[in-house]
Parts: structure tokens; sequence; C-alpha cells
């Protein structure tokens, strides 16, 4: 018998009329790596909550069906004795931490004392964790205090610990930079490899198709398909299941590249084999400026700008610094200036991104040189006043949310800055076009799901028509359909001649909708310019723990050195480039 | 993330003495003057308490919990020096005011009452982890539950006070004002207080998710990351705290058994 066995899974939770996991069945041998996708809304929380037992003995509710975990069924065996077998983790690491412990060692400790685990070997698991996870450094720290990305780190440490035999994760790179995110999917692997089954939901197609063994397919409760990632990637209608195929794949099928078993490549070897055996053109005609001796405005940051001299900048920072505590310095004489070109600031976790946006908008105040938007220095100014010329999304939806329906939330905004309740409601109501929320404009915040309350925040700060949109980390709980959206919403704004300026992890979506990027580790800008030029810098790159766009990486591997020329970035650019099937130069 | 924890982490003699010695102190402090009925024996225990918290460099600390008991003691002072029952002699007056001795020396039994509990709590909590408290309770057989709570209000509420400024931010940054007259700041309540109600709320019930997650409600006997013998000093002073309860217990039987 398969070691997991799930046989016509049926659920429903109190109150709801439809199903949330509608007749699922299939079996997973010991020490699988499964991939879990699909659109928002699919199930696949649910369903790693059904393989521990939370659904139905938490959530309560109508449930049919059988899941057998090593003989144990999930539907009927205590949590509590589930979680020796079974452990989860969640999507929002702060709300996996017990809140009972000071330091991390011992919150990372928590599970094992519940477990009756001796001490002795209780320390040795706690040890290797860490210092697997990369945070041991952490280990007197309070975890609340840490960033998310971190805090990630601790909450899956505290699951690892406990030694379960299958670990669910429900996308728990989601707040990781690349570096952090590679790592975690490499530590998985690692674990699959040593017998532990992981069940993997993860919106990093692209990750999942180089570890996974096999992936499960959800659409609204249903299983569409359970198979290896060539299969799964491979069917026709995956965009109407709400999942874009990685870039590997999309590019090898637009040139009809397929592998001799007629499935596409998923993974970066898989299509560089196949490509290689082309006269492919990985290399745009473009030479990347700055090369050789380009300028990186090491340590401190160079605003350095020589392609757009004309364009008047928005923003002009002059020898900034910033402390939380007195003497360790977080940014420390930064100088930067910032036009209407859509800017990416990207950077490892706890780089200072966020600090440097919230000093632009004026939460926080330097504690050294100025800040001017326009003419005016900001420290001047209240965030009330620089409210109808910046906008900010915050990462966290429910930390503004307070309204019973959509669009008063969203006109809440627009009435602060003194526009009319008529013009409030025009705006509140394009901005929910552009997010694609208007046909849910009457209903409660509270009842979407997180990606849409997301999308909320969004539209409320779009509706407030700002000069700058600042967005902190927007394509967090997103599928491919909200990426989308988020992508429209920086295209339509930029047409508009505003700001737009994010922090991102993603640098697939970096590279397709910023013309400018900026690198910051440890308080400093370490690059500055298109994206182009940016990716091109390895060096930079890696001291940042950030890494290439997956098509300028599968570029790379196909040109070896780029010498002075440009990678294509984006899918869009290689078959542009490359111009689809008939134009290839045959070998 | 600020603690709302008063533990001062100075590493003196004071933080390392166990929790149960500090509990057997409170106990002491305050039952022998009470039994004993000796107005000086509070004088000594507040005497003692306060050497405790010099030489434990807290001092200072507790300073705050002194100013903060001395309105009630001014009032108690008042109204018994006062207004007391069995007022008979006069001890001063000031203007028309006239203070009695039976008022005042009853005033002065409850106020240093009150001092003496209020500064022998203080040596436990200013010198001992909250956490570290519980956890020697919960070894003793005390409710893993009932620890839990006590343990996970000291990290909950400092954290809602961080949602709350985050929340604050978001919505000043929606263009609301939060500072200015009493009506702006009414008018930014709700926008303010949803916010952090709704998400506590959400927290709460994810919180709850992650503790069955992570084995709390494991029948199996729970294992602790550290061990806190008592100390030769602990249990030294342990027993002479002991002795002098008996002590007192023995002296008030045997002076009542004398007057009969």
């Amino acid at each position: 018998m398969a070691f997991i066995t799930v046989e016509n899974l049926r659920y429903r939770y109190p109150h709801a009329d439809r199903l949330a996991l509608d007749g699922l069945s299939f079996c997973v041998e010991k020490g699988e790596f499964i991939g879990i996708i699909g659109e928002n809304g699919a199930g696949k929380s649910t369903l790693s909550q059904a393989l521990i037992g939370l659904v139905p003995q938490f959530y309560k509710g109508a449930y049919g069906g059988t899941v057998l975990v090593d003989g144990l069924e999930a539907g009927k065996t205590p949590v509590s004795e589930m979680c020796r077998k079974v452990g989860l983790v969640f999507q929002n690491p702060f709300n996996q931490l017990s809140g009972a412990r000071d330091t991390v060692y011992e919150e990372v400790a928590f599970g094992m004392q519940n477990l009756g685990v001796e001490r002795d070997e209780m320390r040795r698991r706690v040890r290797e964790a860490l210092k697997l996870l990369d945070i041991w450094q952490y280990r007197d720290r309070n975890p609340f205090d840490l960033s998310g990305g971190q805090m990630q780190r601790v909450a899956i440490a505290s699951i690892l610990v406990m030694q379960p035999e299958v670990i669910l994760l429900d996308e728990p790179t989601s707040q990781l930079d690349p570096a952090g995110s590679e790592e975690v999917f490499a530590a998985v692997d690692s674990l699959a490899r040593s017998g532990i089954t992981i069940f993997m939901i993860e919106q990093k197609i692209e990750k999942l198709a180089a570890y996974c063994d096999r992936i499960l397919l959800l659409k609204e409760g249903r299983q569409i398909a359970f198979d290896t990632p060539r299969k799964i990637f491979s069917l026709e209608n995956l965009e109407e299941m709400g999942v874009q195929p990685p870039a590997f794949t999309r590019i090898c099928r637009d040139l009809g590249k397929a592998l001799p078993d007629g499935s596409w490549p998923v993974t970066e070897d898989e299509a560089a084999g196949l490509l290689r055996e082309m006269r492919i053109r990985p290399l745009l005609q473009e030479r990347i400026p700055g090369q050789p001796g380009r300028k990186t405005g090491q340590g401190k940051g160079q605003a350095a700008d020589l392609e757009n001299p004309g364009t008047e900048p928005l923003f002009k920072i002059r020898q900034l610094g910033f402390s939380y505590t007195p003497g360790v310095p977080i940014l420390d004489g930064l100088n930067l200036e910032l036009d209407a070109r859509p800017t990416a600031v990207i950077g490892q976790n706890g780089a200072g991104k966020t600090t440097l946006v919230k000093l632009l908008k004026g939460l926080l105040r330097p504690v050294s040189g100025t800040i001017f938007f326009g003419q005016e220095d900001t420290s001047q100014k209240t965030v009330a006043m620089l409210a109808g010329k910046i906008g900010y999304v915050f990462q966290n939806p429910d930390d503004q949310i307070f309204k019973y329906n959509v669009l008063d939330e969203v006109m809440f905004g627009p009435q602060n800055i003194g526009m009319s309740p008529e013009k409030a409601k025009a705006e509140a109501r394009k901005a929910l076009e552009t997010v694609g929320l208007w046909d849910k404009a009457g209903e409660n915040p509270y009842d979407l799901e997180l990606g849409e309350r997301k999308m909320v925040a969004i539209a409320s700060v779009l509706a407030m028509d700002t000069d700058v949109v600042i967005l902190d980390e927007p394509t967090i709980a997103q599928d491919f359909a909200g990426r989308s959206v988020i992508a429209g919403a920086i295209r339509e704004l930029k047409k508009r001649g505003k700001l737009v300026l994010a922090i991102l992890h993603d640098m697939d979506f970096v590279a397709e909708c910023f013309e400018r990027v900026i690198v910051m580790a440890h308080g400093a800008i370490l690059a500055d310019g298109d994206a182009g030029t940016v990716f091109a810098m390895d060096d930079v790159l890696q001291k940042a723990r950030l890494q290439k766009p997956s098509v300028a990486r599968l570029c790379r591997r196909l040109s070896g050195e780029t010498g002075e020329l440009r990678v294509c970035l984006t899918v869009e650019e290689f078959l542009q480039r490359n111009g689809g099937t008939d134009l290839l130069e045959k070998p | 993330m600020k603690s709302i924890s008063l533990y001062v982490d100075n590493h003196t003699w004071l933080t390392k003495v166990h929790p149960f010695t500090k509990l057997t102190y409170i106990a002491a402090a305050i039952a022998i003057p009470l039994i004993a009925g000796k107005l000086w024996l509070f004088g000594c225990c507040i005497l003692v308490s306060l050497c405790a918290l010099a030489s434990g460099k807290v001092l200072k600390r507790a300073i705050p919990l002194i100013a903060f008991s001395f309105t009630i003691l001014l009032t108690i002072f008042l109204i018994h020096g006062l207004f007391h029952q069995g007022n008979a002699n006069v001890l001063f007056s000031i203007g028309p005011l006239r203070f009695y001795r039976e008022g005042v020396l009853y005033a002065c039994r409850i106020g240093l009452n009150i001092l003496n509990m209020l500064l022998s709590f203080a040596i436990l909590v200013l010198s001992t982890r909250p956490s570290e408290l519980v956890e020697e309770l919960e070894k003793k057989g005390f409710s893993r539950r009932f620890g839990y709570i006590i343990n996970s209000v000291f990290q909950i509420i400092p954290q809602m006070m961080g949602t709350m400024s985050t929340i604050t931010d978001a919505q000043r940054s929606r263009g609301m004002e939060t500072e200015g007259s009493l009506l702006t700041r009414a008018k930014a309540f709700l926008p303010l207080i949803s916010p952090v109600v709704m998400s506590s709320l959400i927290n709460t019930r994810e919180r709850a998710v992650a503790l069955e997650v992570r084995g709390f409600g494991s029948k199996s006997k729970k294992t602790y990351l550290a061990d806190r013998p008592a100390h030769k000093g602990d249990r030294a002073i342990t027993v002479c705290l002991l002795l002098m309860i008996a002590a007192a217990i023995v002296w008030r039987v045997g002076t009542w058994l004398l007057s009969r």
C-alpha cells in the first residue's frame, strides 16, 4: 500500500455553498516531492490542512472520503497525534510562532517540548535546523523582531525539528529573497532525498518544475491532473486553470521544440539541451551601458543616471542616514534620484528597502540628510499632507481594511485628501476596474480571499490618484492572474506619467515590468540602472543574494560569456529576438 | 519589540535565585509581620526588601512602583488619621484638621503592609523572567494551558502594540489625520481600532491552529530545555524563611496562651 492514500476526499467549509475539495483521489510514496498548483481558491491550502487532519477536526464542516497517512486516518486521529507524522508550515510565518517564547532558540524547541523529546536531543536538533536554515546567528533574538524572511525560516525550522515523515509547506518562500528561497528549496529537496515526503504549495513554477517528482493541479476544488512536471506543464489548457507554465516551457512551446516523448521541457537544463541544437540568438544587439569599467557606485549609492539625463527627478535624496537604534545605522549617506520610470528596489531580506520607501513616504524621519520631493523638503510635512502626492500600499492588507464594503474602503483615501464624494466614487470605480474587482464592490472585504484583499488595498491607494505609488511586495499571495493584473496596473500608471516604486523578490516580474532596477544590500545601493544592465552584473547579484530572471539564466547558458552584449530577460524578448520557428536559421 | 515585562536581565545574584525561593520570600515577608502583629517587623521586612533590591541593582526600577503606591497611602493616612472610628487622642493638628493617634497608627499599619507587599513582589517581578517562573510552575504540575496564557500575554500585547503602529501608518498613508483636535482623534478611532480587532481575531484562530500543529494538545509528558536546580543558597534561604514563619506562629500562639 502507498504511504499516503487519499480517496474521494470531499470537504465543504461550514456556511459555504460550494465544495472546497471535490473528489480528490491520489497516492503518494514515501520520499516523493509533490508540488500543488492552481489558482487562488483552488483548494490548495485546504488540501494541506486535510492531510494533517485540521480539516475537518478544527474547521468542522462536511467531510467525506478518507485520507490515510502511513496507516493513520487523518480525519479521525487527533491533530496532536498526527503532528508527530505530519508537519505543516503556514503561508504567514507570523501566525506560526507560538507567541510564548522569548528567543528563536526556545521557539524552535517549543514543538519538541510538547512531544516530550529528550533534552540533549532537542538541543542537537535545534542547532542542526538553525544552521541548516542559516539563522543560527539569530538564536537569542526575539522571534517577533525578525524580518519576514527570517521569521519564515524560524517557522520552517520549528517544524523540521519535530522530524515529521511528511512535511506540508504552504508557499514557504513567498517572503524570502531569491537566494533564500533557493536555499529553502535545496534544503527541502535534501529532506525528500532522506526519505521525508514533501508537499509544497508554491507560485514559483520554475522552481517546482525543477524540484518536484510529481505535481497535483487543482481547480475549484477538483483534481485536474496529478503527474510529472513535464506532463502537467504540457497540458494544453493550463492557462485556463490559472497556471502559467515555466518560462522555459513557454519558449520551447512557441518554438515548437519538444522532447522525444512529445512533452515540452520544463527546466532550464532540459530547455538548454534542446535549444543548443538550434542556432538560437540569446543576445540582443544592445551593449550593456558602461561596460567595460562600469560604475556600480559601490558602497555609497551614486545617482548615476546616464541614460535619461533630461527627465526631471521627482525625488532628490542627499546623504540620507537613518537608524532605529542610535549607533546601528540602517541607511548611511545614501544618494539617489528618482524619476518617472517604473522602478524596482531589490535586495536580500533586511537590506533596508522598506526603510528607504518609508522614509520617502514620510512615515520615518531621516536622522541625517535630506529628501526633496519636487521642490519640497519632505521632513517639513506630515504623512497626511503628503498622502495626496505619494501613495503607499502596505504588505499586509489587513492592516488597513475597516469598512464593511469594498467600495467604501476604496473611497476612504480619496475623501481624506479632499476629493468630493462623486469624484472619489469615480476614482474608486476606475481603480477597482484596474484590479478587476468592480463586480465585488458591494461585498465585505473580509469575505474576500487574501489575494483579493491585497487588490482592494492596492485599489484604495490607486484611487487617490497620487503622483507616486509605492508597492511593498505586491506579488505575495498572488497567482498568475493576480500578477497579470498588477503588471497591467503598473503599465497603466506609467502611461499616466506616475512613478511606480516597488519592492520585489520576484526577479521575473521585475524583468517584465520595470525599466529601472535599484539593488540594495546592507543599507547601501550596489547598482542602479535598467534591468538589462543590472542583471548582467554577476558580482553585484551575488553580493545582494539575488538571481537573474529565469530567461536571462537560460540565455547566459546558451551563449556562454556574454561579453558586452545584453541577454534577453523575458520570454517575450526571447521569442521576438528568435522570431518563432520559421525564422530560425537551421544549423 | 518593546517588552512589557519589568524583568531586568542584569546578571546580578538576584536574577540567579530560584523563582520559588522568591515566592517563599514573598510569603514570609507578608506573613511574618501579620502573624506576629508587631509594627517594627513591617519595617524590618521593608528594609530587607530594599537591601535585596539595591544589591540586585533594580532599586531604581522599583521607585515608580513605590511612587504610585504613595498616592494610595496618602489617602489612607488622611481618611484614617481624621475619621477613624476609634479616634480619641489628638496627635497633632494642621489648622482646623486634627489627626488622631489611633487613626494614624492604623493607617501606618495598612500603609506599611502595602509597601511591604509591593516591595517583596517587586523582587520577584524585577529579577525573574516571566517564562522562567511559568516553566518552573509547569514542572511542578501547573496547567500547561494556563502557563501558555501567562507567557503569551507578555508576547502578544507588545505585538498588538506593534500592529497598532503599522495600522496607524497605513491609515496616515491614506491621508487620515491621527493627531490634532478631539474631533479629529475621535474620527480616527474606528479606522484604527477595527483592523486591530479584526486582525487579532484572525490571528487568534491561526495561532490556535499553529499550536495544534506543534503538538500543544499532545498527552505526552512535556520536556524542558533547561533544568533550574535549586541552589545550595536557595535551599538555605528557603529553610530560614520557613523557620521564621514557624517562629512567628509559635511566638504568637505562645503569647496568646500566656495571656490566658
